[in-house]
C-alpha cells in the first residue's frame, strides 16, 4: 500500500529505508491510522528522520494526496500564488507595486495578513485575465529598496492551525525554515570543523612505516612486507583572507574567527590575512589592518597549490570593486581596480573559494556579489555550504 | 501496584504540559510500534518535559539517563562495584555474599528500566553528547531488549519494554543506523498562540495584559539578529516569574520599551549587550 508514495519520497531524495516503510505498513495494519491527518504525522515520524527533509515531505505529501482530499484546488492555488506574491513584495515592495500598478504607500500600511488577503482578493477578481498568474509574479526585482522591519527570508507565511486538513498543513510548508541551515553559529563550529577535516593530504605513499612494516613482516612469517604511509609534507597550505572591516561584517566576525582559530592546527601552513570589503594592493596580517601589510603581488610567489579561502559578504558599493581608485582607504590607491586584483588571485590559486555569510537567496540583491561570483566560486558560510566548498577545494579543477 | 499498561493506552497530555495533537499522535504511534521516539528541536521546546508528561499521564515511573560525553555504554547498563566487594572481603561486615559477584552488580539507568516490574518511561536525554559508537551500541541494546553482564555471564532481558524517549539538541543528524531504529519528530518553536496556552498552564492567574505584552516583547526579542542563543520557553517563564515578583514593575513599562531583567532572557554576555542595545530601539 502506498508504494507510489514511498518511491516518490525516495525519488525526491528523502532517504526512506525499506525497513521503515515496512514498519509503517505495520502501523497501518494495526489500525492506528484512521484519517489522512494520522497518516501525515505517522508516516512522517516513521519514515522521515531529519527535519531537513520535512519541507520536502510536505511537498510530496501535498502533491501525492492533493487529488484525494483537496476540495477546492483553485482556492489553494490562489493562496499559494498570493503567498508567493507577498514574498515577492517583501523583497522589493516598490518594484513590485509598480509592476502591479498599486500604490506602495497604502500597501505598506497593511499588516502581512491583511496584505495576503488583499492579494488574494485581487487575484480572485482578476482571475479571468491573469489565469495561472505565477508568470507575472516571478519577475524578480533588482531594486535594493528595503522595507522597514521585514526581512525577506525571515517571513513565514501562514501559521499552524489545527483545524486545517493535513494537506493544507502540508501546503503551508511550515518546515521551510529548517530545510536550509542558517549561517554558521558558534554552536555549529564543531560540525563545521569536521567538514574541514575532509581537507586531507593526498600526497604519494612514499614513506616507510617501520613499526607497521616489522609487524606485517612478522605476520607474514618473515617474508618482508614493506608498508608505506602517505608523506606528511603534502598537507595542505591554506590562505584565509577575512573581511573584518565595516559594520556589514560585524555580526559574522566572531563566528569566522572561531572557525579559523580552531582550524589552525589542521593544515601544514595557515596564513590569515585581513581586508576590508574587497582586496586592493595589500592584505594585512594584523586584524586592525595597520601594521603588517602584505603586497598582493607577492602572493604570486607562493605555492599555487595553496588553497585560497576568502570569507566576506562581498557587499559593497560597485565602484569599490570596479573603479581604478576604488578603495575607501586613501593610502592604497593604485591603478588596478579590485576586480582585477581578485581575478589575478583566482588565476594564481586555481583552488580558491569565497565563503559568504549571507545566505544564497539574498545574493541576487547585491550587485557586487554577482560580480565576485564571476571570479570566485561562492558558497554560503553554512554547514552545507562549507561542505560543498571543501569538496570544491579538494577537487581537481 | 499499578496494573500493566496495555500497549494501546493513549497519551493525551500532562497537567503541566501543553500538547499539540500532532505530537500526541506521534507518541502514540511510537508506543504502539514499540519504537524509541527521537525528539529534536531547539532548546526550550519541551523535549525533556514531554517524557515527564508521558510518565505522569500514563502513571508510569520515569527513569532518566542523562548522557555525558565521557559515558560508556556499560555505565548505562550496569556497574560492577569492585571497590565495595574488596571492602567487604577485607572487613566482611556486610550482608552481601562476597563470593557472589551478582551482589555487587548495580544496574545503570537502562538496566533499571529493564528489570523494573512495571512498564516505565525511559528518557535518554541529550544523546548527541555521546559519540556515535555509544549511540549505535545503545540502540542495539534497546532493539534486542537484552544485554549481557560479562562478569557473571548472565543475560538481562527486559521484563516490560519501556517507553523510550530520546532527545537531541544537535544540528547535525545522528547516524543512519541509529535513525533507522527510531521514530523521529522535530518540535518546532511554539507559535505565539501555543505560547499563550503554555503560559496559561504555568501561570493560571496571569493577567491578560501582562501575558499579551510579555509574549509580544518576547517574540520581538527572539528576532534580534546576531544573538547566539535565542531566549526559549524556559527563559520566558523565568522572566515572567521575575516580573511578577517585582513590586515596582508595571505592564506599561514594557509598552514604553523599558524591559527589565534582560539577563534572565539573554545569558551570554555578547547577546546581552546586543539585546540591551536593540531593546532601547524597540517599541511595542
Amino acid at each position: 500500500m502506498f508504494i507510489d508514495f514511498f518511491y516518490l519520497l525516495r525519488q525526491v531524495g528523502i532517504p526512506v529505508s525499506p525497513t521503515s516503510f515496512l514498519r509503517f505498513q505495520k502501523a497501518l495494519g494495526m489500525g492506528l491510522i484512521t484519517s489522512l491527518d494520522d497518516f501525515y504525522t505517522a508516516a512522517r515520524s516513521v519514515l522521515v528522520k531529519s527535519e531537513r527533509y520535512f519541507d520536502l515531505y510536505d511537498q510530496v505529501f501535498a502533491h501525492h494526496f492533493e487529488g484525494a482530499e483537496l476540495k477546492d484546488p483553485e482556492e489553494f492555488e490562489l493562496t499559494e500564488v498570493a503567498a508567493a506574491m507577498l514574498q515577492e513584495w517583501l523583497k522589493d515592495p516598490k518594484g513590485f507595486a509598480d509592476a502591479l500598478g498599486i500604490d506602495p504607500e497604502s500597501l505598506s500600511k497593511l499588516s502581512p495578513d491583511a496584505l495576503l488577503q488583499y492579494f488574494l482578493d485581487r487575484l480572485k477578481e482578476q482571475k479571468g485575465e491573469h489565469h495561472g498568474g505565477s508568470k507575472w509574479i516571478g519577475t524578480g526585482g533588482t531594486s535594493p529598496v528595503g522595507h522597514s522591519g521585514y526581512h525577506p527570508g525571515g517571513m513565514r507565511v501562514g501559521g499552524v492551525s489545527r483545524n486545517k486538513s493535513a494537506v493544507k498543513v502540508a501546503m503551508d510548508r511550515r518546515y521551510r525554515d529548517y530545510s536550509q541551515e542558517g549561517p554558521l553559529s558558534q554552536a555549529q563550529i564543531g560540525e563545521a570543523l569536521k567538514k574541514l577535516r575532509n581537507m586531507i593530504p593526498v600526497g604519494p605513499k612514499d614513506q616507510v612505516n617501520i613499526d607497521e612494516t616489522i609487524y606485517q613482516t612478522m605476520k607474514n612469517a618473515g617474508e618482508i612486507e614493506i608498508v608505506f604511509d602517505r608523506s606528511l609534507k603534502d598537507r595542505l597550505k591554506v590562505i584565509l583572507a577575512i573581511d573584518n572591516g565595516g559594520w556589514s561584517m560585524d555580526p559574522y566576525v566572531g563566528v569566522v574567527q572561531t572557525l579559523f582559530n580552531h582550524s589552525r592546527a589542521q593544515f601544514k601552513e595557515l596564513k590569515t590575512f585581513f581586508f576590508h570589503n574587497t582586496i586592493y594592493d595589500n592584505l594585512w596580517e594584523d586584524p586592525p589592518r595597520f601594521k603588517k601589510p602584505v603586497k598582493v603581488d607577492e602572493l604570486t610567489r607562493l605555492d599555487p597549490e595553496t588553497r585560497f579561502v576568502i570569507v566576506g559578504d562581498a557587499s559593497m558599493a560597485p565602484y569599490e570593486l570596479m573603479a581604478t581608485d576604488g578603495s575607501i582607504h586613501i593610502e592604497e590607491r593604485s591603478m588596478k581596480p579590485s576586480y582585477e586584483r581578485l581575478r589575478s588571485i583566482a588565476e594564481t590559486f586555481p583552488h580558491s573559494v569565497w565563503l559568504n555569510p549571507k545566505l544564497a537567496d539574498e545574493w541576487p540583491y547585491t550587485r557586487t556579489i554577482g560580480m565576485i561570483r564571476e571570479i570566485f566560486p561562492m558558497f554560503e558560510l553554512t554547514i552545507d555550504g562549507l561542505d560543498s566548498a571543501v569538496s570544491h577545494l579538494m577537487g581537481r579543477n | 501496584m499499578q496494573a500493566q499498561c496495555s500497549p494501546t493506552e493513549k497519551f493525551t497530555g500532562g497537567s503541566k504540559y501543553v500538547l499539540d495533537e500532532e505530537l500526541a499522535q506521534i507518541v502514540n504511534i511510537s508506543m504502539a510500534l514499540e519504537m524509541p521516539l527521537l525528539l529534536k528541536g531547539e532548546p526550550g521546546t519541551g523535549k525533556t518535559m514531554l517524557a515527564h508528561a508521558i510518565a505522569e499521564a500514563l502513571n508510569m515511573r520515569l527513569i532518566v539517563l542523562n548522557v555525558k560525553s565521557s559515558m560508556k555504554l556499560v555505565d548505562a547498563l550496569y556497574q560492577y562495584d569492585t571497590l565495595t566487594r574488596l571492602n567487604d572481603s577485607r572487613f566482611g561486615d556486610s550482608q552481601r555474599d562476597v563470593s557472589n559477584i551478582e551482589d555487587y552488580i548495580k544496574m545503570g539507568k537502562i538496566g533499571q528500566s529493564f528489570v523494573s516490574h512495571e512498564r516505565v518511561v525511559l528518557l535518554i536525554d541529550e544523546i548527541d553528547k555521546a559519540d556515535t559508537d555509544f549511540q549505535d551500541d545503545m540502540l542495539d541494546v534497546l532493539d534486542q531488549m537484552e544485554f549481557d553482564i560479562i562478569e557473571i555471564d548472565k543475560t538481562i532481558r527486559a521484563k516490560n519494554r519501556p517507553v523510550i524517549v530520546i532527545t537531541s539538541n544537535a544540528k547535525k543528524d545522528l547516524s543512519d543506523p541509529f535513525l533507522g531504529r527510531c521514530n523521529f519528530h522535530h518540535i518546532a518553536f511554539p507559535e505565539p498562540d501555543m505560547m499563550r496556552k503554555i503560559l496559561q498552564v504555568h501561570f493560571p492567574d496571569i493577567s491578560e495584559d501582562l501575558m499579551e505584552h510579555t509574549v509580544k516583547a518576547f517574540y520581538r526579542m527572539r528576532e534580534f539578529r546576531g544573538t547566539e542563543k535565542k531566549p526559549a520557553t524556559r527563559e520566558l517563564i523565568n522572566w515572567i516569574r521575575a516580573l511578577k515578583s517585582d513590586p515596582d514593575f508595571r505592564v506599561k513599562d514594557l509598552i514604553k520599551g523599558n524591559i527589565p531583567y534582560l539577563g534572565v532572557l539573554f545569558k551570554k554576555s555578547p547577546d546581552y549587550a546586543l539585546a540591551r542595545n536593540s531593546v532601547s530601539r524597540m517599541r511595542l
